[in-house]
């Protein structure tokens, strides 16, 4: 069901980017019929079921929501609050870092942050927030205060060749504008926080927030940094905020252009 | 005093044998890596004035075709016609260890932004600079100063634009910075 709502929602998308827009976007006949048929069969799952199964060798809901201190019932409002302050790991972090405490924890090896089998991971238990309004809270302590402070300050700071920032493409002001040929999202509107990791069907691939945040600063030549680093936890503690602010659901995974 | 100390080393020595028994420090457990630095060394100096050089020849048709390149074409890698005279697709840059590599040079890709004539999948971020000399150049509404100024560093006059700052940020230099901007202020047919 929630499937086909979903499917509704980006079908109808796709509509209207051909409606309102005739041959100004970029997108063939060809393209959009290969759309059409992923629709029906979300390519991203086969990696949601990886990601499952990674989670698994660490002990499943139970063991993540031990890890955390709440209630295995909880944990689904749990997740869709992260990025959180975690008091035993000393910071705000990510739920793929979280993971690889886990795994540290119990003897394992740590997969790496920007790796597929982390995405799919990070997919997976993401995906059993499904559902839940987005809820992160950024005054909740001191320590996710800051992060939202410093997430303000890199979405704002121009920086690289082109002296822009994440706000001179995606400000409130010019959001439905179009750049090249892609209509700027509102990052909010959009559910960044909820929709992703996603497939990036322009990419074949599963990726998760602070990947899709590397793109973009790829592609307007701002230095790409690393994921896990305190200021892309950052970012995303404040493209959460957006959309939690507008109230919106967890769907995990999104399935973009 | 002696026995206080001895106290002290007795309850330290536990204090970390128990938590090293009841939970690992976990705060050293994941990935952190540093991007303050990266970050700092991708700013760039505060809006600038420039006042557009003598050398500047806005009737070059040579400078109009490389501002034209420029303009519509986002790096060398991507850029599929032939560059023009006096412009290069790559440059040849050395890296730490003396090893010489070719790296895509960056083009304006201000059609992301501005329609002008002949754009293809031209932006709306930007005004339309189509018909820039009748509208702007010829009415004198603007001059190239301005269009100069507006290209090297838009902050001067709007500290809240969108657009990208070009020569401040040492992306391109300033003949780069007058082809633009001899191309902009020139006399185009329709494409
Ligand atoms: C030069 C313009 C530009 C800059 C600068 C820019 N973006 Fe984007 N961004 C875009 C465009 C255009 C899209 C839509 C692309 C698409 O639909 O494929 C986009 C899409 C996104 C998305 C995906 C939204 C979705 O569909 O779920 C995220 C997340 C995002 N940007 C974050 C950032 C962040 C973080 C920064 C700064 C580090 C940034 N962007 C800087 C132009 C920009
Ligand atoms: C990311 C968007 C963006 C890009 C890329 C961009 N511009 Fe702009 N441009 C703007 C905006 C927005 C304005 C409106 C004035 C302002 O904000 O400074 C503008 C204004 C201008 C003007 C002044 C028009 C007038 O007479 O008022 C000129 C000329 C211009 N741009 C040329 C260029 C050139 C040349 C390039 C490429 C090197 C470029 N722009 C790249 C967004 C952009």
């Amino acid at each position: 069901m929630k499937k086909t709502l979903l499917s509704l929602a980006f079908l109808s998308t796709m509509a209207m980017l051909q409606l309102n827009a005739g041959e100004q976007f970029a997108m063939s006949d060809a393209d959009r019929a290969m759309y059409k048929e992923m629709l029906e069969n979300n390519p991203a799952d086969i990696y949601v079921e990886e990601g499952g199964e990674l989670f698994e060798k660490l002990g499943d809901e139970e063991a993540l929501a031990k890890f955390l201190g709440v209630a295995e019932k909880e944990l689904p409002k749990y997740i869709a609050g992260f990025p959180r302050y975690v008091k035993k790991l000393g910071n705000v972090v990510g739920l793929d870092q979280v993971l690889q405490a886990m795994q540290v924890e119990q003897g394992k090896e740590k997969t790496k942050l920007k790796s597929g089998k982390m995405f799919s991971m990070l997919a997976y238990v993401k995906s059993l927030a499904n559902d839940e309004v987005l809820n992160i809270d950024v005054n909740a302590d001191e320590h996710i205060k800051a992060a939202y402070a410093l997430g303000e300050k890199t979405f704002m700071t121009a920086r690289g060749g082109r002296g822009l920032s994440c706000n001179s493409c995606h400000s409130a002001d010019i959001v439905g504008q179009v750049l090249r040929t892609q209509p700027l999202p509102d990052l909010g509107e959009v559910a960044v926080a909820g929709t992703w990791p996603a497939y990036r069907m322009t990419k074949s691939s599963l990726r998760s927030p602070q990947r899709r945040f590397q793109g973009c600063m790829k592609n307007a030549l701002l230095k790409v940094i690393p994921i896990g680093s305190k200021e892309m936890v950052a970012l995303e503690v404040y493209i959460s905020k957006l959309a939690a602010d507008k109230k919106k659901k967890m769907a995990i995974p999104g399935l973009k252009r | 005093m002696h026995t206080h100390m001895k106290y002290l080393a007795v309850a330290t020595l536990f204090l970390s044998a128990s938590s090293a028994l009841c939970a690992a420090d976990l705060t050293k457990a994941y990935d952190m890596p540093d991007a303050s630095k990266m970050i700092e060394n991708d700013l760039f100096p505060a809006a600038k004035e420039y006042t557009m050089p003598k050398s500047c020849n806005l009737d070059d048709a040579k400078a109009i075709a490389r501002g034209e390149y420029i303009f519509h074409n986002l790096n060398g890698k991507k850029a599929k016609k032939p560059a023009p005279e006096g412009l290069v697709k790559f440059i040849e840059t050395k890296d730490k260890d003396g090893k010489v590599k070719k790296k895509a040079k960056q083009y304006g890709n201000c059609v992301a932004c501005h329609n002008i004539e002949g754009a293809k999948g031209a932006g709306n971020i930007g005004p339309s600079l189509e018909g820039y000399k009748a509208n702007f150049i010829d009415t004198k509404a603007r001059d190239a100063q301005f269009v100069y100024q507006k290209i090297a560093d838009p902050r001067v006059d709007n500290p809240k634009t969108h657009m990208t700052v070009n020569l401040t940020t040492g992306l391109f230099n300033e003949q780069e910075i007058c082809d633009l901007t001899a191309y902009v202020v020139s006399d185009k047919k329709k494409k």
